[in-house]
């Protein structure tokens, strides 16, 4: 048993060995990454920061089983991620991953409620059970009485939030949040971060925010600086 | 709900640019249906025309004249039921006289029996026959020209110059597309005794009737033997063949309209593939969002088709919907009776509606396909990172 | 005002939606100019045959050579009118025509008939119409069975080529001795033959279709007409050539344009939908770009002339391409039935040079116009657009 397989029988939910990742740029070959160690326990509340162009996105892409490592093991939850293909991956992705992006998370054609099912069209439920499971989402985030609503009725305060019920909606063990209070202003932002907060708190969920917002990194529990691919702390 | 009624909902993103595509796809529908129906109209003669007659004209120029006696030789040959002729008049009204329509000499009732399409009033017929200048003409031309049953009328000869007065003794209709409704058919006798002696006892063409439509090529080919030694032979061939040989004299032009049928298909493909490729290229991040959530490819795919799908139907139905009652109702009458020389009958048949409709449909997922390959083949990452 | 390379970058900088709509313009721009090509091109054909200084005769009420017929008495009256050329030996320059259209078995198709026109024709044919030019062989000696044909007529029916034979009639046998040719016009598409063999194969003893004379000038015309018309009992018609086979054209070549009149209406009206779309898009992704432009100083009507030549400079290029495919239709013959005279005549594309700048010039105005509400658009853009997010 290896280093990391070991620490993922003992709560780590995350762990990353010696990732490494390149890009090809034309002739040049870009290290972003270069041989990174990281784990993350179970019921963290993980802020990445670091300046643009440090890999923060790329590690985040990682670990939320968007890309693949170059080299290097990325296992989750017990899952060797880095090594499935893209559809193993989009499969994994469904059950085991809830995504808050910065903007134009949802789809403006879908209500409220109809966005917040989406997921769950591919665990092929029912459209009465996934209409509950949504409601109850939505709840959970505060917004169940604007279900029916169409993004472009919603602020961008409840936007997000109900992105956050679409991210949990299919009870995920994991959260991958990319800047996510970035288009928001103070107080929204603020409410957001309550949210992540109570997410991680009372319903125990891991989660890894990249983030460029100070009151967001003091939310977290911890918080790891990149800079040129190299973790600070 | 599901990805094909997202799809859908998705058409209605952009209203202005959908309701912009959805009207040029509409008029090339409503385009579509008049070219097809003017070829349908120009070959419907030669398909429906009937293997059952069979039509004998001078062998050297339709303009000469075969011997009269040749009509009742014919009754002779095996396989020949009813014979009848027909001679050419050639006449203008003076008051009209660029609008074309044919005049054609015949015995009435061996006529009418050999060309039993043409639907009258008995009594009509009774008439024309007691009246050596009665002609029975076609409702079409009679609506247009305003004759009635009874009235005198007075045409120009261009062959045989001179006025010549007509009296209306009937009225005819017929369903068929293969019959002219804008024909004047009078008495042969009128012509025949009122020319000189040189050219009386002459007929412009024979047509028979036949027991058997298999057999036409061979009753055919047995006339023209009959005649082969005598000093004026014979050209015979079922109506069908005849009508055949008029449409590969106009096989270029029905040639150059199928060429811009394609010219048309392009146009369509062109746009409703412009539209959803912008439709596309403008949501890649939406689709990084649906992949990020676990969608695979395939699904993308599925989403993008069906899109280009129900635009191309939805263009369909609205094009069929104006363009269907606008040739039907509108143009095909219009066509009928100005233009009834070349289009007997211009209708839209059921066919064409259906082939109208999986034209655009398909079109719409056709031009769909690299547009939803391209999106498809993108990586998750490259798609979140575009923005808008 | 804003530089057009701009514009022609912008273009370039959405490839496939440039190219998408140029070729939908350029689609339409080649019918357009096809379609045109061909109408001018069966009039050449058609009037091509006629000449300003001669008139031909037929019965008064006929309409086509083919429907008239004169008795060959009236060729010394017609002669000794007013206005009648005279050639060197003092004879009247005179053409007593026989003309016949006859079924012949077209080569290539299944046993398919097609009509020819044949004309019978004196001696004094060839000068009356000194256009027509035997360029293989011989011109046909009078009173045999040697026939010319037109070159349009050359390989198409069986026996219609240099040293060939095919029948008249039965038992009438002809044989081709020459080749000729005419600028292009219908008698390319006709048999030549002896006027007297014409007569005895069809039974017109005595008779002629029509007369064509050579006038002194075309100015002598009236004078003609009126001599010829003004004797009721021999119930004649006179008219120019050229007015003649207008008349005989006419038919076809307007239903060539009118047909091609309306698959443009209907095919530029979605060609310019589709620039529509292509340029509203344009504009609205470039409403930052437009802001700024306005934001520096560029005033509304040069950003709306700017976005306006964008779409000429669009449907141009497209519309270029399209007079370059049309013109390469010039290259091919059509064979049509002419509706007036039931032949079948070889007619082609002109290549006619005002077709094909009228229609350039129209595709650039298809994209004008489809291009101009999103030019209206674009100018009224605020410069704070430049500063949005």
């Amino acid at each position: 048993m290896s280093e990391a397989e070991k620490g993922a029988s003992k709560g780590t939910m995350i762990s990353l060995e010696k990732v490494r990742k390149s890009f090809q740029r034309g002739r040049e070959q870009l290290d972003v990454l270069a041989g990174l160690d990281l784990k993350i326990e179970e019921g963290s509340f993980e802020a990445l920061m670091g300046p643009s162009g440090s890999g923060k996105s790329t590690l985040l892409n990682l670990i939320a089983g968007l890309d693949q490592p170059t080299s290097g093991k990325v296992i989750i939850g017990g899952a060797d991620v880095g090594a499935m293909n893209e559809g193993q991956r989009a499969n994994w992705r469904a059950s085991n991953i809830g995504f808050v992006f910065q903007t134009y998370n949802l789809m403006p054609v879908l209500t409220a409620v109809e966005n917040v099912e989406l997921p769950l069209l591919l665990a092929k439920l029912p459209a009465a059970e996934r209409r509950k499971r949504a409601e109850i989402a939505l709840r959970a985030v505060g917004l169940e009485d604007r279900g029916g609503h169409l993004p472009s009725q919603l602020s961008g305060g409840q936007e997000q939030r109900v992105t956050i019920a679409r991210a949990i909606v299919t009870d995920p063990k994991i959260i991958v949040a990319d800047e996510p209070t970035g288009d928001l202003d103070r107080h929204s932002a603020d409410e957001i971060l309550k949210l992540l907060e109570k997410l991680n708190t009372e319903f125990g969920k891991t989660i890894v925010m990249v983030t460029h917002d100070p009151a967001a990194a003091e939310r977290a529990k911890t918080v790891h600086r990149l800079d040129k691919g190299v973790l600070a702390n | 709900m599901g990805l094909v009624t997202i799809a859908v909902r998705n058409i209605w993103r952009n209203k202005l640019r959908t309701a912009l595509t959805l009207s040029a796809v509409t008029v090339l529908v409503i385009f579509f249906l008049l070219l097809r129906t003017v070829i349908w109209s120009w070959t419907a003669s030669a398909e429906q025309a009937s293997q059952d007659r069979i039509g004998t004209r001078h062998k050297v120029s339709f303009i000469m004249q075969l011997p009269a006696r040749y009509v009742e030789e014919m009754r002779s040959i095996p396989g020949i039921t009813k014979v009848a002729h027909a001679s050419w008049f050639g006449a203008k009204d003076p008051n009209h006289t660029d609008d074309f329509f044919s005049t054609i000499a015949v015995e009435p009732k061996p006529f009418l029996e050999v060309y039993d399409e043409i639907k009258v009033p008995k009594d009509q017929v009774e008439a024309w026959a007691q009246d050596r200048q009665g002609a029975l003409v076609g409702d079409v031309l009679a609506k247009k020209r305003g004759w009635k049953i009874g009235q005198k009328i007075v045409l120009q000869g261009t062959i045989y110059p001179g006025d010549w007065e007509f009296h209306i003794s009937g009225i005819y209709t017929a369903d068929s597309p293969t019959v002219d409704r804008s024909t004047l058919w009078f008495q042969y006798k009128y012509l025949d005794e009122s020319r000189p002696p040189r050219l009386q006892d002459q007929v412009g063409w024979i047509m028979a009737r036949i027991d058997n439509p298999g057999r036409a090529a061979e009753i055919a080919k047995a006339v023209d033997k009959k005649f082969e030694d005598r000093d004026i032979q014979t050209l015979s061939m079922s109506e069908r063949a005849l009508q055949a040989s008029f449409l590969g004299m106009v096989s270029a032009i029905l040639r150059l309209i199928d060429i811009v049928s394609i010219v048309m298909v392009l146009i369509m493909g062109l746009i409703l593939g412009n539209t959803i490729a912008m439709g596309v290229r403008e949501r890649t991040h939406e689709y990084g969002v649906l992949r990020a959530i676990g969608f695979l490819p395939k699904h993308i795919v599925i989403f993008i088709l069906s899109e280009g799908l129900f635009l191309g139907m939805l263009g369909g139905v609205i094009g069929l919907a104006i363009g269907y009652p606008f040739v039907q109702k509108g143009m095909g009458p219009a066509m009928e009776e100005n233009l009834g020389a070349f289009f007997a009958f211009f209708r839209v048949t059921p066919e064409l509606v259906v082939i109208s409709f999986l034209l655009a449909a398909g079109l719409g997922l056709v031009a769909a396909i690299i547009p939803a390959r391209t999106a498809s083949k993108l990586e998750v990452v490259s798609a979140l990172r575009r923005v808008g | 005002m804003i530089p057009l390379t701009y514009n022609v970058r912008s273009l370039l900088v959405r490839k496939t939606t440039t190219v998408a709509t140029a070729l939908g313009i350029g689609l339409v721009v080649f019918v357009l100019a096809s379609a045109f090509m061909l109408g001018t091109g069966i009039t050449k054909t058609m009037v091509g045959a006629g000449r300003g200084d001669n008139a031909i005769v037929l019965r008064k009420g006929s309409d086509t050579e083919m429907a008239s017929s004169l008795e060959v008495k009236t060729l010394g009256l017609i002669g000794a009118a007013p206005g009648v050329k005279r050639s060197d030996a003092g004879g009247a320059l005179l053409s007593g025509e026989v003309v016949l259209v006859i079924a012949q078995d077209k080569l290539g198709t299944d046993g398919q008939i097609s009509n020819v026109l044949v004309r019978g024709v004196p001696e004094t044919a060839m000068q009356v119409r000194p256009e027509v030019h035997v360029f293989a062989g011989h011109a046909p000696r009078s009173g045999t069975d040697e026939v010319i044909i037109g070159k349009g007529l050359r390989g198409k029916y069986a026996g219609m080529d240099l040293g060939g034979s095919f029948d008249l009639k039965k038992n009438r046998p002809v044989h081709v001795v020459g080749i000729f040719e005419s600028g292009g016009s219908s008698f390319e598409s006709e048999v030549w033959c002896d006027v007297d063999t014409a007569r005895s194969s069809f039974g017109r003893d005595g008779l002629v279709s029509s007369v064509t004379v050579r006038l002194d000038s075309p100015t002598k015309f009236d004078a003609f007409k009126a001599t010829m018309e003004s004797d009721k009992r021999l119930g004649l018609e006179a008219l120019t050539e050229t007015g003649y086979y207008e008349k005989q054209s006419s038919g076809t070549a307007l239903f060539i344009k009118i047909m091609g009149g309306v698959i443009v209406f209907f095919l530029s009206g979605g060609a310019m939908i589709g620039a529509l779309i292509t340029m509203l898009a344009a504009v609205s992704q470039r409403q930052r770009e437009v802001g700024t432009l306005r934001a520096l100083g560029f005033s509304r009507f040069s950003i709306l002339t700017s976005f306006l030549l964008e779409s000429a400079v669009l449907s141009l290029a497209g519309g270029l391409l399209g007079i370059a495919c049309a013109f390469c239709m010039s290259f091919v013959k059509l064979s049509m039935m002419n509706f007036a005279t039931w032949q079948e005549v070889t007619f082609s594309f002109d290549p006619n040079p005002a077709v094909l700048v009228g229609s350039l010039v129209f595709g650039g105005l298809m994209g004008i116009l489809g291009g101009f509400y999103p030019a209206v658009r674009a100018a009224s853009v605020s410069p704070i657009e430049a500063m949005r997010d």
